[in-house]
């Protein structure tokens, strides 16, 4: 197997990807770039753009603008050299469901140049990987949904790309073999590969990714570590109280605090934005008391991925 | 070159895992071999047996040639022939009555008649069933008769020219024992033309390939369907390989399917195919004509069930039209269309070939079929792609 030798410190460098569709621009002058060991999250929701993305930095169709370079390399479907730097876990199962799975590893680490005794040791390193090693001769058809998810992740490890690119690796997938999944890309970059992971579940994100870049109508909206990006909603928490009395009342008193910055009445309760929530609260709960407000229950929702991407596209992560 | 032999391996276990392979490529095709065989054929082979049959006659002849015609006919060697003489009033009655397949009255003097340029007339009465064996005893009797007519002729010619009447009987005898202007010969049919049963096991070869090397090329879109492709696209090998493979998959198949079938159809039906070199010959350029068929489906259909409809529909027709269940003739521009069907071309090559032609001889049917597989792969290069080559 020709080793492929990682000519600049990014694996992988993304400049100015523009993609069109007939009329639609699916992907929009895309630019990041991801470093060896570093997981690097596209997050947004379902049509934002992510598996075009994916599809042209994997060498599956050509970019109409831009540039994608694998380990040095530039990546084009017709490619060869920067394809063995890349593992390509797609978001739909890529198994041959009449092949067992040490068939279907085999094949593919042979395309991957693979061979003997490395492919054997490799396939059966990656089945232990994967937990399927006493399964390992069934054919794929009668495995869970679980352990076909599995191994459509280990087919893309095989042979230790320098780039492992998952897309959305834990759709439809129960919650038992998500959390493998998810423990296995944290190994993964423990041990030095740089991992490319589109999601649009926000806990996934944050748990995965050393930077994360908003994705939304084919344009990133933001890029950075997970607290870089909270700082853009101005890093201001919610307070919601819930309960009856003089809502309104208490709405105009808890407006003149100074750690409030905005106020909301629903009827039902108020909800607050306030800087530092859990130093006002007690402030905020007395207050609202004052003023004839019977508070039955708080609750502090500190700012999340989900808040920056309400905050910078002024839409929810799952519309 | 790794990479591509990988995929074929790949992709001929998995065929052969799952079995649909074998069910349409072989056990369909012998099946249906076996059902038209019956239908169309019989049970028997393809040679006709004719039964015992008994002519009724009458022998008021005295001279040579009203025995030699009842001897010729009792003494036929391709079939049993029973000769039971009467007088000659009663030749109609016991034909009828008896069931004999024929009844011959031939009338006193006709000899000499015959002998001396004179006309003369031999009566024949068919029995009642007419049969198969009723044919051939009086085109038997005819070409006797017209031998004898040879002899009057040529009497009546010499008579014309004053010969003398020694010497005119002695040309008449001459001419009348001459050569028979009508024999019967078993032997096979026009070089070309395969026999019934052969042509079922040729035909449903040539039609059945059609499907066997659609799990090649149009393999492409359940690799789409079921995810591979993107991940097969992603690999360090080249779409052109990733369809080279498909094709070469196609190709094996169907060449394999293709000598399973002429092999097994030969020897359950008794059919000889001739030389095995042309055979292969004729295999690999039919093949070859069918899997450039598949590249052009898959630039026209989107998905796998679309391609065996496409498949399975261009199969029939030119299955059909190349004579692959009953033989097709046209004249003019539809004979021409029809000689360019890959299968027809590559019936009537096994048909060259079961008469003891050799490579040369089926240069044009070879031609027909390589010409078929250029014209196929330059169409799908022209055809906008919408397919699974998309």
């Amino acid at each position: 197997m020709e080793a492929v030798q990682v000519q600049t410190r990014d694996v992988l460098d993304v400049s100015g990807l523009v993609r069109r569709f007939g009329d639609l621009t699916a992907v929009d002058g895309v630019s990041f770039q991801i470093r060896a060991g570093e997981t690097y999250g596209l997050l947004g929701p379902n049509g934002a753009g992510k598996t075009t993305i994916i599809s042209m930095v994997a060498g599956l169709i050509p970019a109409d603008e831009g540039t994608v370079r694998v380990a040095g390399r530039d990546m084009t479907p017709a490619e060869t050299d920067a394809k063995r730097a890349i593992g390509l876990v797609p978001q739909e199962l890529a198994i041959y469901p009449d092949l067992t799975a040490r068939e279907n590893l085999k094949f593919f680490g042979r395309l991957q140049g693979l061979a003997g005794k490395d492919l054997t040791r490799r396939t059966n390193e990656v089945l232990e990987l994967i937990g399927l090693s006493d399964r390992a001769g069934d054919q794929t058809k009668k495995y869970s949904g679980g352990m076909k998810r599995r191994l459509n992740i280990g087919i893309g490890l095989l042979h230790r790309p320098t780039l492992l690119i998952l897309d959305e690796p834990t759709v439809g997938v129960d919650p038992q073999s998500r959390n493998s999944i998810l423990e296995s890309v944290e190994r993964l970059s423990v041990e030095g590969m740089a991992v490319l992971y589109t999601t649009h579940y926000m806990e996934e994100a944050e748990r995965l990714c050393d930077r994360i870049a908003i994705i939304d109508e084919g344009r990133i909206q933001a890029e950075g570590t997970r607290d870089e990006l909270i700082t853009l909603t101005g890093g201001v928490d919610r307070i919601n109280l819930r309960g009856g009395g003089s809502t309104a009342r208490a709405a105009d008193a808890l407006r003149g605090l100074p750690a409030v910055q905005h106020v909301d009445n629903d009827g039902a309760g108020l909800m607050l934005t306030v800087s530092d929530g859990p130093t006002a609260l007690a402030g905020i709960v007395t207050g609202a008391g004052a003023a004839g407000m019977s508070v039955t229950s708080v609750e502090i929702v500190r700012p999340d991925l989900e808040s920056v991407f309400l905050h910078l596209t002024g839409k929810a992560l799952r519309d | 070159m790794h990479g591509l032999w990988t995929m074929v391996a790949n992709d001929l276990r998995q065929r052969i895992r799952d079995k649909s392979v074998f069910i349409f490529s072989l056990i369909v095709p012998l099946a249906l071999m076996g059902v038209l065989s019956l239908v169309f054929g019989g049970l028997g082979d393809d040679s006709v047996d004719l039964k015992p049959a008994t002519v009724i006659a009458s022998a008021d002849d005295a001279g040579p040639l009203g025995a030699a015609l009842l001897g010729a006919v009792d003494s036929l060697e391709i079939m049993d022939v029973t000769v039971r003489k009467v007088p000659a009033g009663e030749v109609r009655s016991e034909t009828q009555a008896s069931g004999a397949a024929l009844g011959i009255i031939i009338p006193a003097g006709f000899s000499d008649a015959a002998l001396s340029g004179q006309p003369a007339a031999v009566q024949l009465v068919e029995g009642n069933g007419a049969a198969l064996e009723t044919g051939v005893l009086v085109s038997v009797v005819q070409g006797i008769v017209d031998q004898f007519a040879a002899g009057t002729v040529t009497a009546a010619a010499g008579g014309a020219a004053g010969l003398p009447d020694e010497q005119l009987a002695a040309l008449a005898r001459e001419a009348a024992a001459g050569p028979p202007l009508l024999t019967l010969t078993e032997g096979q049919a026009a070089a070309e033309q395969l026999s019934l049963r052969g042509t079922l096991v040729a035909g449903q070869a040539g039609l059945f390939l059609m499907f066997t090397v659609g799990f090649g090329v149009l393999g492409l879109l359940a690799e789409r369907e079921q995810g591979t492709l993107a991940r097969l696209r992603s690999m360090p090998v080249t779409g052109g390989a990733v369809v080279a493979a498909k094709a070469c998959t196609g190709f094996i198949l169907g060449a394999v399917a293709t000598t399973v079938l002429l092999t097994a159809g030969s020897r359950l039906f008794g059919v000889s195919f001739g030389s095995p070199p042309v055979v292969a010959v004729l295999v690999l350029s039919v093949v070859t004509a069918a899997t450039s068929l598949t590249f052009v489906v898959a630039r026209l259909v989107r998905t796998a069930e679309q391609a065996n409809v496409a498949q399975s529909i261009l199969a029939m027709v030119l299955g059909i039209a190349g004579g692959a269940f009953f033989p097709v003739q046209g004249t003019g521009f539809a004979a021409t269309l029809l000689d360019l069907n890959p299968i027809g071309a590559f019936i009537r090559g096994l048909g060259i070939s079961a008469g003891g032609g050799s490579l040369g001889d089926v240069a044009g049917p070879v031609a027909v079929m390589l010409g078929f597989a250029a014209a196929g792969l330059v169409l799908s290069r022209v055809l906008p792609n919408r397919g699974a080559q998309a």
